[in-house]
C-alpha cells in the first residue's frame, strides 16, 4: 500500500508541475475567444435548458472580466457587442447589461452605432422601464462626436412618464431641449451617475468627467471639458 | 394506506442512502459560491444569488431523479426485493404510486430546505421582501421535479436504470424544447410537421414551471398560473403512473 | 384496478382460521387446474416450457413438499401461485380465492428462494413494513415484528442494518417476514437454504408448530431428509411436469427395500446360482452379513439358509430412502425423454 501511495503522489506531483509549466509556456487562449464562435442568444437559449437567466449571469461575469482586462491593456473591445447581444438575448430583462454594454461600447469602444442598437433593443424588450429610458437619454446626451439632444430629450421625456424613471428626468429633458450642450447640464448628469450607479467603472468615469468640467469652468476654458465630451456641434433636429 | 407504507419506505431509503445529503450540501455550496462571485458581478450580486440558487435547486433535483428515480423500480426487480412486497395483498399500481410519492416527498424536502436557505441568504443581504417570489419559484420547481419523477418511475417499470435515466433525460429535454419544437414544425411540410407537433404535445410542457425570470426581480406570478401548473402536473403524473402501472402489471418476475 | 384490501378482517374472506389445535376446515388450501407457464424468446421466437399443465390439490392443514432437480419448475409453480408470474394457461386458487386476485395473498406468507432485503433498514423496520402491507394495523405491526424477530433467533439485533446480516440471518428474517402476520397458508421456497443444522432444526420446529395451528404449508426443498421428516405428501416435478404425488410412506414402500440377514458359520458356504444377482455377502468379525436386494425372495433365501444349517441371528428389512425414490424417478424420466426423442427422430427419418 505504501508503494501505491508513493506512486500516486509522484505521478500527481509530476502532473501538477506539467500543468503549471504548460500554463506558462503555451499561448493562452483569448478570454472571449470561445464566445466569438457561439451562435446568437436566440439559438443559445434552447441549449441552456430552461436556465437562461443563470446563463446570462455567468456570461455577465465573463463580460465584466473581459472589459476589465482589456481596459487595463489594449482598450480594444472587439467581442463586447457580440457578448452583450448574447447576454441580452438570453435575458431580455437584464437592464444593467444594456446600460453597461451601451456605455462601454460608446465611451471606450468607440462604437456608438452598436451601443445605440443595444440600448434600443433594451427599450423594446423593456417598454415600461423608466430607468432604461433615462439611461438611453444619457447615452445620446454624451455621444462622442456630437451630442444628440433631440433623441436625448425624447428619452428623458419618456423616462419621466414611465415607472422607475428618476424624478430628475423631467429636468434633464427640459435642459436637453433648451440647451445646446451646456456644461452645467452635463455636470448634473455625471453627478447623478456618481450617486446612483452601483457599477464601479461608471462611477470612476463620472468622477473623471466631473473633474474635467470643474477644471474647464474654473479656468474658463470650456473647450477642455467640451473636447472630452465630444466634438463638434450638437445635432439639433428641426422642430425641437 | 399501503401506498403510504411504500412511500415511507422509499423516502427512508432516499434519506439513508445519503444521496440527498450530498445534494443538499452541493446546494449550500452553490449558495456559498454565489457570495464568492458577488463582488465580481458589479452590483448584480442579488440577481446572481437568486438565479444561481434557483437553478441549483432545479439542476440538483433533476440529478436525483436521474440517479435514483430512474432505477426506483428496476433496481428492486434486479435485487428481487420486490418479491417480498408483491407477494402480499399489494396491487402493483399501489406499489408504483407509493414509490413515486416517496421519492417526490424527498425531493420536496430538499427543494424546501434549499429554498429556505436561499431566502435566508437574500434576507441577510438586505432584501427580505423576496420571500414570495422565491417561494413561488421553488414551488413550481418542486412541481416540475414531481412530474419528471413520475416519468422516471414509468421508464423504470420498463427498462434498466441506465436506459431509464437516458429516456427520462430525453423527455426532460423535450419538455424544455416544446415551444421550439412547435416553431420548428412550422418550417416543415405536411406529415412531418404533424409528427413534430404531436411530439411537442406529448412532451411535458416544462416551461409552465419556470418562474426564474420573474423571481430574480422579486416579481410574483398569478394565482391562475400556479393553479394551472399544479393541475397540469397532477394530470401528467397520473398519466405517466398509469402507463407505468400498465407496464408493471404485465411483467413477469422470473 | 383491484381495490386495496388492507384490513385484518378482510383476511377472513379467504377462509376461517381454525382455533389452535383443532382440525382445519375441509377443502383445498391450494388448487390448480391446468396451470402452465411457457416463455417465448423475443429473438428466436422459440418457446420454452417452464411448467406443463399442472393439476394439484394441497389440503388445508397439511405439509406438502415439492421435489425436483434444478429447472424442474418448482420455483415457477410457487411464483405462479404467489402472483409473481402470470400463467400462460390454467388457473389457481389459494384458500378458494383466485390467485390472480390480490386478495388471495391476504392469508399468504411467502418466503422466496434466497430472499433479498433493503440494506438500509433494520430487522424491526422491515418486519413492521411487510406486516403493514399484509394488513396489520400500525399498533399491531410493531409488537408482532419484535415477537417474530425473537422467534427466529434474531433478538438483540433489532437495530442492526440488514446489510450486515449473514446469509443465515437473512433466511431467518425471510421466515419471520412470512409469518409476521400469522398467515393461514405458507409457501416456502427452499426454507432451509443457508442454514446450519441448528437453524434447520429451528425451521423444522417452526413448520411443525404452524401445522399444529392449522396452517397449510407448501415448500420446496433439495434437502430430502427434511422433506421426508416433515411432509405429509410430496409431489415430484421433473422437466416442468408433475411425475407423482403421494405420501412419503407410499413412495418409499413402493420402492420395496432390501433385507439384511446376519448369520454365523457362513464363511465357506457357496451361494446358490439362483440368488447370485440378488444376494451379496460380506464378512464381519464373528458373523457374515447377507444383503438381499429383492425382498420378495426372502422366503426361499431363508429356506436355503436353514437347509445349509446356517445360524440366522437377525433378519432386518431396510426401508428405502426418499433419495433413492427421487433419483430413480429422475432416471426414469430422463430415459423416457430420451426414448421419446429417439422415436421422434426415427419418425422424422421414416417420413423423410
Amino acid at each position: 500500500m505504501a508503494v501505491s501511495w508513493a506512486v500516486a503522489l509522484a505521478l500527481g506531483a509530476a502532473a501538477f508541475a506539467l500543468a503549471h509549466w504548460s500554463a506558462r509556456a503555451l499561448p493562452r487562449p483569448a478570454p472571449f475567444g470561445e464566445l466569438a464562435y457561439y451562435p446568437s442568444g436566440r439559438y443559445l437559449r434552447p441549449a441552456v435548458l430552461g436556465h437562461p437567466e443563470t446563463a446570462a449571469d455567468l456570461a455577465w461575469l465573463r463580460a465584466v472580466q473581459y472589459y476589465g482586462e482589456h481596459r487595463r491593456t489594449d482598450n480594444r473591445f472587439d467581442q463586447l457587442a457580440h457578448v452583450f447581444d448574447i447576454l441580452t438575448a438570453l435575458s431580455p430583462g437584464f437592464q444593467s447589461a444594456y446600460v453597461f454594454g451601451s456605455f462601454a461600447l460608446a465611451q471606450e469602444g468607440g462604437r456608438f452605432p452598436q451601443a445605440e442598437r443595444l440600448m434600443r433593443s433594451g427599450l423594446e424588450n423593456n417598454p415600461t422601464s423608466g430607468r432604461l429610458a433615462f439611461e438611453a437619454g444619457f447615452l445620446y446626451y454624451v455621444r462622442p462626436g456630437g451630442r444628440d439632444l433631440a433623441h436625448a430629450a425624447e428619452c428623458f421625456e419618456l423616462a419621466s412618464r414611465l415607472p422607475g424613471g428618476p424624478p430628475s428626468a423631467t429636468r434633464f429633458a427640459a435642459f436637453a431641449r433648451q440647451n445646446s450642450g451646456s456644461l452645467v447640464v452635463a455636470y448634473a448628469l455625471w453627478a447623478d451617475v456618481l450617486n446612483t450607479s452601483s457599477n464601479r467603472y461608471m462611477r470612476e468615469a463620472a468622477e473623471r468627467e466631473m473633474q474635467r468640467i470643474r477644471l474647464a469652468i474654473e479656468s474658463r476654458r470650456e473647450s477642455l471639458a467640451r473636447d472630452r465630451l465630444g466634438v463638434p456641434g450638437v445635432i439639433v433636429r428641426p422642430g425641437s | 394506506m399501503s401506498a403510504l407504507v411504500v412511500a415511507r419506505n422509499t423516502y427512508r431509503e432516499a434519506i439513508r442512502d445519503r444521496v440527498l445529503l450530498g445534494i443538499v450540501i452541493a446546494g449550500f455550496a452553490v449558495l456559498a459560491l454565489t457570495q464568492v462571485l458577488r463582488p465580481l458581478a458589479l452590483g448584480e450580486g442579488l440577481r446572481l444569488t437568486i438565479d444561481l440558487g434557483l437553478s441549483s435547486i432545479a439542476f440538483l433535483g433533476l440529478l436525483v431523479v436521474l440517479l435514483v428515480g430512474a432505477g426506483l423500480v428496476s433496481k428492486e426487480i434486479d435485487r428481487r426485493t420486490i418479491y417480498n412486497l408483491l407477494s402480499r395483498p399489494l396491487p402493483r399500481w399501489v406499489y408504483l404510486v407509493g414509490k413515486w410519492a416517496g421519492l417526490s416527498t424527498a425531493l420536496w424536502v430538499v427543494a424546501a430546505a434549499l429554498g429556505f436557505a436561499l431566502w435566508a441568504l437574500v434576507a441577510l443581504l438586505g432584501h427580505p421582501g423576496y420571500a414570495g417570489s422565491i417561494a413561488e419559484a421553488v414551488y413550481l420547481e418542486g412541481l416540475e421535479l414531481t412530474l419528471v419523477t413520475a416519468v422516471a418511475v414509468f421508464f423504470s417499470s420498463l427498462s434498466t436504470p441506465v436506459l431509464s435515466a437516458l429516456y427520462t433525460a430525453g423527455v426532460f429535454l423535450g419538455g424544455q424544447w416544446c415551444d421550439d419544437l412547435r416553431m420548428i414544425a412550422g418550417h416543415f411540410p405536411g406529415a412531418f410537421a404533424r409528427v413534430l407537433e404531436g411530439a411537442a404535445d406529448v412532451m411535458p410542457n416544462l416551461t409552465l414551471f419556470n418562474m426564474r425570470t420573474l423571481a430574480s426581480s422579486g416579481a410574483t406570478t398569478s394565482a391562475l398560473h400556479l393553479a394551472l401548473a399544479t393541475l397540469y402536473a397532477l394530470l401528467y403524473c397520473g398519466c405517466a403512473l398509469a402507463l407505468g402501472a400498465a407496464a408493471l402489471e404485465s411483467r413477469d418476475f422470473k | 384496478m383491484p381495490s386495496v384490501v388492507s384490513s385484518v378482517a378482510s383476511r377472513t374472506v379467504a377462509g376461517q382460521r381454525p382455533p389452535d389445535g383443532a382440525r382445519p376446515a375441509s377443502g383445498a388450501a391450494i388448487r390448480t387446474r391446468g396451470l402452465a407457464k411457457s416463455y417465448r424468446d423475443n429473438w428466436t421466437l422459440r418457446v420454452k416450457v417452464g411448467l406443463s399443465p399442472l393439476d394439484l390439490d394441497v389440503e388445508r392443514g397439511e405439509i406438502f413438499g415439492l421435489l425436483g432437480p434444478n429447472g424442474a419448475g418448482k420455483t415457477t409453480t410457487l411464483k405462479l401461485l404467489t402472483g409473481l408470474l402470470k400463467p400462460t394457461q390454467g388457473r389457481a386458487w389459494l384458500m378458494d380465492v383466485p390467485a390472480e386476485d390480490v386478495r388471495s395473498r391476504c392469508a399468504l406468507g411467502f418466503l422466496p428462494e434466497q430472499p433479498y432485503f433493503y440494506d438500509y433498514l433494520n430487522g424491526v423496520e422491515y418486519l413492521e413494513m411487510v406486516a403493514r402491507l399484509s394488513g396489520l394495523a400500525a399498533a399491531e405491526a410493531t409488537p408482532q415484528a419484535r415477537h417474530w424477530l425473537g422467534r427466529v433467533g434474531l433478538s438483540g439485533r433489532e437495530r442492526v442494518l440488514l446489510r450486515k446480516y449473514s446469509k443465515g440471518m437473512l433466511q431467518r428474517l425471510g421466515l419471520a417476514a412470512a409469518l409476521v402476520h400469522s398467515p393461514e397458508l405458507l409457501i416456502l421456497d427452499e426454507p432451509m437454504s443457508g442454514l446450519d443444522p441448528f437453524g434447520r432444526r429451528d425451521v423444522r420446529d417452526l413448520i411443525l408448530e404452524q401445522r399444529e395451528r392449522g396452517v397449510t404449508v407448501l415448500f420446496s426443498s433439495h434437502i430430502l431428509p427434511d422433506v421426508e421428516a416433515l411432509c405429509d405428501r410430496v409431489a415430484i416435478l421433473l422437466g416442468g411436469r408433475l411425475e407423482r404425488v403421494a405420501t412419503v410412506g407410499e413412495l418409499v414402500s413402493a420402492r420395496g427395500g432390501s433385507v439384511e440377514i446376519r448369520c454365523a458359520g457362513a464363511a465357506v458356504v457357496e451361494l446358490p446360482h439362483a440368488f447370485a444377482t440378488t444376494l451379496r455377502r460380506s464378512e464381519r468379525p464373528g458373523e457374515t452379513l447377507f444383503t438381499l436386494s429383492d425382498a420378495s425372495l426372502l422366503e426361499p433365501v431363508l429356506a436355503w439358509m436353514v437347509e445349509s444349517r446356517l445360524s440366522v441371528r437377525a433378519v432386518i428389512p431396510q426401508r428405502g430412502a426418499l433419495e433413492e425414490v427421487f433419483l430413480a424417478a429422475a432416471e426414469a424420466s430422463a430415459n423416457a425423454a430420451s426414448a421419446e426423442g429417439v422415436a421422434a427422430a426415427g419418425d422424422t427419418r421414416r417420413s423423410a
